[in-house]
């Protein structure tokens, strides 16, 4: 019954939306004025002289002020039914009188109940509106709180995923570097031993360059791994462009004490956020590439300097020159071709890609080319802001 | 020296252990090898190693714990830090805390035997000067003078700012260990200036450089420690 009553309410408060208030609120008052009017003809048919009309006028203008807007129209109601009841249904019938002894009071007192009823509904309607508010802002809060929940959620997880692959590496990269550390560092020990024939030192020293190249390639493929899925951030931080490359140039030459590289400091002081320890894997591999595969240790040349807002590194050699294929890679910032991974050319295609993916995530850019004199040159940019 | 230098070698990895103590004996160095950090501190008590290198991941110890309670004692003993390289800010702790000098794995032995060396014979140096500061510092063919406020390269003077004097002076002082930026900004700039940007630090050191000839790949006097400071050649 009640839900029967709010569906109806509903109903007709999604009419009234539906309406404009003016000629709706109008429209509401006529209706039951007039249904008023025709209850109480009927009912004056049937009990004569002692009619209830005043009751049926009431109840319209209760009805009429639950229905419309403001006071106005119930107050305006009461009285024209005031007015009604004493033409239509009190004698003398169809006239205006006020010759009853009593009836002023009476049309005093009806006018004053349909007031306070009118003042009564329209509170009533207020604070239902007020509820209907609260309700709604109730909703929107615990919407939001779910949402927020939800965001909140997920955002954990992903951290929490990220903490996992940060400790899945570190692990790797621990249980990796200790063993090949060792593996280099007991046999740069053997090396030294006096009683080892001049035949087992070649082999000790295969196993320790061997050794070697593997750390160097367990590295880099640390690094992309830590690069590529790009869920790890980088570990940016400024840093002195000179000092990575010179640390980078310190490694190399530790590794390959015969070669010759020359560092050739821009006048600028090139200070610019980046991660210092890839970017040093950048040029180490550069370096790297240019000493096993370009035929020439003796002219290798970095070179350090600003160009507009890019910090720019050039790394270069008079070697053979890279193949068209090599180019061309780099140029669509496509993995190298598969004839790299060949056995003469181990670790150039891990090697360059590596750089490409480093220098990509700090929005930097790479490339590769013949230098017209001879030699090749990989250059890439860093943005110094 | 007649008398073997003793070294302990606390460090968890038995293949790391066996090949740098391999390597020492080698090298006319008692070597003591310690596989956790509690029989390291009670091996140090018993033998009173002259150097000791510390691996930082122990299993049963924070190796920075084992740093601080030999940093509590009266006998200033030289300890050489073992870290893995993805962990700069341990590193830079262990240095603030009284760590001589840190190897990074994978290392190779020359280059530790070469750390060992140098930090022996400053702590040498140390003990034989009894804390008088001198004031004349020699490195190859650079001269600083602190008293007058005078660096010599090659016989010709080269001017410095204040405060690039004060870092040239400051890592001549230390020479041969490594001064994190922290510690440097410290002592140049007053407490509190190391919490934001180093950046202050690294473009004196850029102009020191710079007025140096010094090319960082080829470093003669001053080296550069990648993301934790700076490091006056003593030799």
């Amino acid at each position: 019954m009640l839900q029967h009553f709010k569906d109806f309410y509903h109903w007709l408060d999604v009419q009234h939306r539906r309406i404009p208030a003016i000629p709706w609120n109008l429209g509401v008052t006529a209706l039951f004025l007039c249904a008023a009017y025709w209850a109480s003809s009927i009912l004056i048919g049937h009990t004569g002289g002692e009619n209830n009309s005043a009751l049926v006028f009431v109840l319209a203008v209760a009805l009429i002020s639950l229905l419309t807007s403001g006071y106005a129209y119930g107050i305006a109601a009461s009285i024209i039914g005031t007015l009604c009841i004493n033409i239509y249904f009190m004698e003398p019938y169809a006239a205006f009188s006020l010759s009853r002894t009593g009836y002023p009071v009476a049309m005093l007192s009806m006018v004053a109940i349909s007031c306070v009823i009118c003042a009564l509904t329209a509170r009533v309607k207020r604070q239902a509106t007020e509820a209907v508010r609260r309700e709604k802002n109730t909703k929107a809060l615990y919407e939001q709180n779910e949402k927020l929940n939800a965001e909140k959620a997920a955002i954990q997880l992903e951290s929490e995923r990220a903490a996992i692959r940060e400790n899945i590496l570190r692990a790797v990269s621990h249980d990796l570097r200790t063993p090949l550390t060792s593996i280099s560092g007991t046999v740069a020990v053997l090396l030294e031993t006096p009683e080892v024939s001049p035949k087992n030192l070649s082999m000790l020293n295969d196993i320790k360059q061997d050794a070697d190249s593997l750390i160097v390639m367990v590295e880099n493929l640390l690094s992309v791994t830590r690069v590529q899925d790009g869920t790890l951030p980088l570990k940016k931080r400024e840093e002195m462009l000179e000092e990575v490359a010179g640390d980078a140039l310190l490694t190399t030459r530790r590794r390959f004490p015969d070669c010759r590289v020359a560092l050739d400091l821009s006048e600028d002081i090139l200070y610019l956020p980046m991660d210092p320890l890839l970017v040093k894997q950048v040029i180490v591999n550069l370096l790297e590439n240019a000493i096993r595969h370009s035929g020439d240790r003796e002219h290798i040349t970095i070179r350090l300097y600003r160009q507009d807002d890019w910090a720019i590194v050039e790394v270069r050699d008079q070697g053979r020159g890279l193949s068209a294929e090599v180019c061309q890679a780099v140029r669509a910032g496509q993995p190298m071709p598969l004839s790299l991974s060949g056995d003469s050319t181990r670790g150039m295609g891990i090697g360059l890609s590596v750089c490409q993916n480093i220098i990509k995530a700090h929005g930097g850019f790479f490339t590769a080319e013949n230098h017209p004199e001879g030699g090749a040159v990989f250059r890439f940019g860093l943005p110094t802001a | 020296m007649s008398e073997k230098q003793t070294i302990l070698i606390i460090e968890d990895e038995r293949t790391i252990s066996n090949f740098i103590s391999r390597a020492l004996s080698a090298n006319d160095y008692r070597a003591i090898p310690a596989y956790t950090g509690r029989e390291g501190l009670s091996l140090f008590f018993s033998h009173g190693p002259d150097l000791v290198l510390l691996d930082l991941g122990l299993p049963d110890m924070d190796g920075l714990e084992i740093l601080s309670q030999l940093r509590g004692l009266p006998r200033e003993v030289p300890v050489i830090i073992i870290s893995a390289r993805d962990r700069e800010s341990e590193k830079v702790r262990a240095l603030d805390m009284g760590a001589d000098d840190y190897v990074v794995k994978p290392f190779g032995v020359s280059e530790l035997l070469a750390r060992i060396r140098s930090t022996l014979r400053r702590a040498e140096r140390l003990k034989l000067s009894q804390g008088i500061q001198r004031s004349v510092y020699q490195i190859k063919d650079l001269t600083i003078d602190l008293s007058r406020h005078q660096v010599m390269l090659d016989g010709e003077e080269i001017h410095f700012t204040q405060n690039e004097f004060k870092i040239i002076e400051l890592l001549a002082i230390h020479a041969g260990k490594v001064l994190t930026y922290d510690f440097i900004l410290e002592h140049i700039w007053g407490p509190y200036s190391g919490s934001g940007s180093n950046q202050i630090l690294r473009v004196n050191m850029a102009n020191i450089r710079r007025k140096l000839k010094e090319n960082p790949s080829d470093p003669k006097y001053i080296h550069t420690e990648l993301g934790i400071g700076y490091r006056m050649l003593d030799d």
